[in-house]
């Protein structure tokens, strides 16, 4: 006969309502689980969605999304011939603001290799992934942008092919994903502020030479409004993403880029981790304290309760050591309790909190590790939660129960 | 039979000019098979001599045997307590103290479970019906009488068939009439099973149903 069951079973509804409130803090606890989950997957999705074994990026720094990171553009073919490289793709990264339609657009563009992208596209709620080498577009759905929706950039006209959701930049802001090559011409092209700066110091530059002096006509020639200032170079890229033949075989490229004096190499997980570290971490720790927090606060409360029911048994605990019943028993009859008032909370946490999560404003990922990592540390708590019940149990004094 | 065997024991609560001699030099025998009774006074000291009995708190000095090992020597027991009283002991107490949140029938079958009695489930039944309580089985114990309920609590502590029986005071919170029976039954179990009984009590109308009595008097034992 279980003891703690049968005490449960006799008060059952006082017992789920004291659990209730329980469970409600467990439920913060998961949501806390969740969404830290959201942020590292908002965090890697794009990275994981490039399928790169190793990150080469500029020397000194830790990548595109973690930090600023310019490679020129040789790096992609030099990188290419290293023994062991399936194949190495620049990949161009640029926050931009631009106006766009009604108002202004921020995102972060991300030019990615072509034809290569048209296979490894990230999940996509809507339309499709680039499949032309020029002139589309998949937009993150947070920009408000529709499927066939024009946009015009670089005094070219992009169309909106598909759409993501939640994929976002380290910085938080949208991501936009292209083609390389669409990505450099539209980095390429100078606000019209720019134009006119570079308009005016050339023609300066103009005024302070013979030439300029001797025939003012010239200036003339800057003032064609078709005039741009010629890119002095292609944009630079800002990592350049390698894939092995062979799995086997990173080990031995990332030993042959780490002499190269211009690049830092890192592997995708490291990469990944570096991204974590400098965007989650923060959040993370602020997450974890929360949750810490309200676990210590459930496991005094449990432990609050669990005493309170075991001060009531006192006679009952008297009478059973009278009986002989031995210590492990009592023991367990007050941890038992303890145990089902966590295991029902955690229950009624998962319960609510599946049908609360998809209504939070941040993006709440439960899986089962989670589920299950944070009902091992319910178990860890409701244990701790029982112990001064167990001490108080363990040193009631059976003579008691003779006593009236 | 001798069931048990207590010599010279000796108890004393608090120290100095708080001192109270609860027992003094105490000796008594308890026989299978009898029905035995302790009188006397409030405050002579008969719960203080039936808890060291019952191996609930130890004389400060003396020896008791049960079923002729010696189990309590000074204020040292010789073995763990609970194995002690699972093994010898059944008790009954002033008030029934069932669990509350158990029926009368689990009450009684959790004593079977840890007097290691098997299968619990049998002698629960058995000892039931002996105690004509089969009807009421699944009464939870406020549903029950005072009566009703003591009886349960005879069942309970017969449950890991106890050479000897401890009840302190079992009648004191039942009227007359039913306290009257609930000493029949004391005699009923002590020559039907065998069982030592020893039983606290003020009544002395129903001394008649005792096969022996003692009296205490500021802790001393006189026959
Ligand atoms: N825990 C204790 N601490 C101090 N003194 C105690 C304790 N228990 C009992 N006494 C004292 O020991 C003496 C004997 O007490 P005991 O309870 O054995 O008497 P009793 O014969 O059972 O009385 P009653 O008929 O009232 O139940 C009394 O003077 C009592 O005050
Ligand atoms: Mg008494």
């Amino acid at each position: 006969m279980n003891l703690a069951f049968e005490e449960v079973r006799h008060g059952v509804g006082r017992f789920a309502a004291t659990t209730a409130g329980i469970g409600l803090l467990f439920t913060v606890v998961l949501a806390m689980a969740g969404i830290y989950n959201g942020l590292v997957d908002d965090a890697t999705i794009l990275l994981r969605s490039l399928h790169a074994d190793v990150w080469v990026v500029q020397q000194g720094t830790r990548g595109p999304f973690a930090d600023t990171s310019r490679l020129d553009v040789s790096v992609e073919s030099r990188v290419a011939a290293v023994a062991g490289v399936r194949r190495a793709r620049g990949l161009s990264y640029q926050v931009l603001q631009r106006e766009a339609g009604r108002g202004n657009l921020r995102f972060a563009l991300v030019g990615l290799p072509w034809p290569e992208c048209r296979d490894d596209a990230p999940p996509l709620v809507a339309g499709r992934g680039l499949e032309q080498a020029h002139g589309e577009l998949v937009a993150d759905a947070s920009l408000g942008l529709s499927v066939g929706a024009k946009v015009s950039l670089a005094r070219e006209e992009f169309t909106v092919v598909g759409l993501t959701r939640q994929l976002l930049a380290s910085s938080g802001d949208a991501v936009v994903l292209a083609t390389l090559a669409d990505a450099q011409l539209v980095l390429a092209d100078l606000p019209a502020d720019a134009v006119r700066t570079e308009r005016e110091r050339r023609a300066e530059r103009l005024r302070a030479t013979d030439l300029g002096r001797g025939q003012p006509s010239l200036e003339g020639l800057l003032a064609d409004p078709e005039w741009r200032p010629p890119a002095l170079a292609t944009p630079p890229i800002v990592a350049v993403l390698v894939e092995a033949d062979d799995p086997a075989r990173i080990g031995e490229i990332r030993a042959a880029l780490a002499a190269w004096p211009d690049v830092s190499v890192f592997a995708a997980a490291e990469e990944e981790r570096l991204l974590l570290d400098g965007v989650v971490e923060k959040p993370r720790r602020q997450l974890a304290l929360f949750a810490a927090i309200l676990l210590v606060t459930s496991s005094v409360l449990i432990g609050a309760i669990v005493y309170a029911r075991t001060l009531d048994k006192t006679h009952t605990i008297a009478v059973l050591k009278l009986m002989g019943a031995p210590r492990r028993r009592i023991a367990g009859m007050v941890l038992q309790q303890s145990w089902a008032m966590g295991a029902l909370g955690y229950a009624i946490a998962v319960a609510v909190g599946a049908q609360a999560f998809p209504h939070f404003p941040r993006r709440v990922v439960l899986d089962l590790v989670t589920i299950g990592a944070v009902g091992a540390i319910v178990l860890a708590v409701s244990t701790a939660a029982s112990l001064l019940g167990v001490r108080y149990a363990l040193r009631v004094d059976p003579g008691q129960a003779l006593e009236g | 039979m001798e069931a048990l065997r207590a010599e010279h024991l000796s108890k004393h609560y608090g120290a100095g000019a708080t001192l109270v001699r609860a027992l003094t030099d105490v000796s008594l025998r308890l026989e299978s098979g009898a029905v035995c009774a302790l009188l006397g006074p409030s405050g002579s000291g008969k719960s203080t001599l039936v808890k060291a009995l019952g191996l609930v708190s130890l004389p400060d000095a003396g020896r008791i045997w049960m079923g002729g090992r010696l189990v309590v020597d000074g204020d040292a027991a010789l073995g763990s307590l609970d194995v002690l009283r699972r093994r010898h002991l059944g008790f009954v107490f002033q008030k029934a103290n069932l669990i509350p949140f158990l029926s009368a029938r689990k009450n009684v079958e959790l004593a079977c479970e840890i007097g290691g009695v098997e299968p619990p489930r049998r002698r629960t039944d058995e000892l039931l019906a002996y105690l004509e309580l089969a009807h009421r089985a699944d009464a939870m114990p406020t549903e029950l009488s005072g009566g009703e309920q003591q009886r349960v609590a005879v069942a309970r502590a017969l449950a890991n068939r106890p050479a000897i029986l401890l009840a302190d005071e079992p009648t004191a919170a039942l009227d007359r009439e039913r306290g009257r029976a609930v000493m029949e039954l004391f005699a009923r179990v002590a020559h039907e099973q065998g069982t030592a009984v020893l039983v606290v009590t003020h009544d002395h109308r129903t001394l008649d149903l005792f096969d022996l009595s003692y009296e205490m008097e500021d802790g001393r034992l006189k026959a």
